[in-house]
């Protein structure tokens, strides 16, 4: 139970493989607009390319999002942050940890990829100003040992953006 | 006033079928709302869809058909929804002139028990719970019962012992320990805590725990036994099956049995069956007093009758709420009833043993 710090260590269980091989196949027929899908070796990482929509803030910027799935995928939430320079927005960290409650408390096994990317597009969509969280610097510096956003004790006090 | 007297007469018996079911909403002209379940004789745990249809007439009606429109439903996606509805509109065309609130209602019985059945695929496998290629082994699936989602009945249960395995977690470690499963127990929202509670992982809509417990024992000991993995482990398990020594004695005995029949011309059809039905796997790796001796035709029949009574007889109790009307349908399940059981072949075994010795004691 201690070490969800490091999910990409533990290999993933069949389960989880058979279900990432469905999303994956899923995503091929059907990707979320706005995402690219970097195919790579791993299925335990994927490296997704998001696009701002269009009228919208982060309009045609493109960012990296990085999704680490542990080994009880999908009971447990997969890992998935910005490779920074990540956007600026008040629930993003520089460092690229997203404040978003479906990726921590609010996860739920019948979420997919696909529509947590569909959910932080919309969170980047809502975004009345481009900035970061008032406590970015602290928080930054206290995961400087690159720990993992699912260790942080979110406070989810927003909804609106 | 003749006609609004039929209409009345229409309407109370309307009430008298539905009871409960059906609210009326104007006395005249009618305008009601029906609860329409499929036709499942009365097991709920068999029910996957419902609808509340509305039925509105105009003064003219029944020489003006009745509108209909559906209130709400559940299990039921957009495509079904409309399907429902224009199947009971095409009848209000049919019955132009005539009363038909009635015919309504039961064509709209008929339409839901025609489609009782989950969609889609389960959100939690992203397997289809229908396979379209039809070889393949049909899961059993449950729904929750406050919000009609419907599931494989491992993966849910699978869902529910993770979540309540990391609320002991929790508690044995007093909660200091960060990390994401101690995060989700601390959630705040949802009754995640209580023992005999869940959230639908679709809509988190609260169940209580009587919901899936027609189904916990799926898993029980054997919860290895998963979606895809589950191939493989078959796989080898009828490997090993397949190479015993015991299914080397059998196909010998059907193939002379088989030579037999063929020269005598005679009706192999029945063997045919047996030699291929599923459920036959699992009594293959006991040594059966019945196939240990000589095969003598009438007792090996005998014995392999009683052996796929058995095992469809293991699989109602495995799988109580998953009973199918349709033929094929139950042979599936038949089949992942006996692949479950090739887990436990001592446990099966024990208990054939002391029913098969004391047959052939008598």
């Amino acid at each position: 139970m201690t070490s969800s710090s490091v999910p990409s260590r533990k290999v993933l269980s069949k389960i989880a493989s058979n279900r990432l091989q469905k999303e994956v196949m899923e995503w091929q027929t059907n990707p979320p607009a706005g995402f690219k899908y970097k195919v790579n070796d791993s299925l335990q990482r994927w490296i997704i390319e998001v696009t701002g929509a269009p009228g919208t803030l982060y309009t045609g910027e493109t960012y990296q999002l990085q999704v680490d799935f542990p080994e009880h995928y999908p009971m447990e939430a997969p890992q998935v942050i910005f490779i920074p320079p990540a956007p600026l927005h008040p629930h993003i960290y520089s460092n690229g940890h997203i404040c978003l409650d479906i990726l921590y408390d609010s996860w739920s096994p019948a979420m997919t990829v696909s529509s947590v990317c569909i959910s932080i597009l919309s969170m980047l969509s809502s975004s009345p100003a481009k900035e970061r969280p008032a406590d970015n610097d602290r928080y930054v510096r206290n995961c400087r040992n690159g720990r993992s956003p699912k260790e942080t004790r979110w406070w989810f006090h927003d909804d609106k953006v | 006033m003749e006609d609004e007297e039929e209409v009345r007469l229409e309407v109370d018996a309307v009430q008298a079928v539905y009871g409960d079911d059906c609210c009326l909403i104007d006395e005249f002209p009618p305008h009601l709302t029906v609860h329409i379940v499929p036709r499942t004789a009365e097991d709920s745990s068999q029910q996957f869809v419902e609808a509340i249809v509305g039925i509105r007439t105009s003064a003219q009606y029944p020489k003006e058909p009745a509108q209909v429109y559906v209130i709400e439903s559940k299990g039921l996606d957009v495509s079904r929804q409309k399907y429902l509805i224009t199947r009971m509109r095409q009848k209000a065309l049919e019955l132009d002139g005539c009363l038909m609130i009635v015919a309504l209602c039961e064509e709209a019985v008929e339409v839901l028990s025609g489609m009782n059945h989950p969609e889609g695929d389960c959100p939690l496998c992203l397997y289809p719970f229908f396979p379209e290629n039809a070889n393949l082994t049909l899961h059993p699936f449950m729904k929750l019962m406050s919000c009609y989602h419907c599931f494989h009945s491992e993966c849910i249960i699978r869902w529910w012992k993770w979540i309540h395995e990391e609320k002991n977690e929790n508690e044995a470690h007093g909660m200091s320990s960060v990390g994401a499963r101690s995060q989700r127990g601390r959630q705040p929202i949802e009754n995640r805590h209580e023992e005999n509670k869940g959230n639908c992982p679709v809509c988190r809509k609260e169940f209580d725990k009587k919901d899936i417990e027609h189904v916990l024992h799926y898993t029980g000991s054997n919860l290895t036994i998963q979606l895809g993995e589950e191939t493989d482990q078959i796989e080898e398990a009828e490997k090993e099956l397949l190479q015993s020594k015991s299914e080397d004695d059998r196909r010998k005995q059907f193939d002379e049995l088989l030579k037999l029949q063929q020269e005598k011309n005679g009706i192999i059809e029945p063997k045919k069956d047996l030699v291929v039905q599923p459920g036959m796997y699992i009594s293959l790796p006991t040594p059966q007093p019945a196939t240990d001796a000589a095969a003598e035709e009438e007792q090996e029949i005998g014995a392999v009758d009683s052996r796929a009574d058995g095992t469809e007889q293991t699989n109602e109790v495995a799988a109580p709420h998953n009973k199918q009307k349709n033929a094929n349908v139950r042979r599936k399940h038949r089949m992942r009833g006996s692949r479950k059981q090739q887990h436990h072949p001592r446990k099966q075994w024990v208990q054939k043993e002391v029913g098969n010795s004391s047959t052939s004691e008598q």
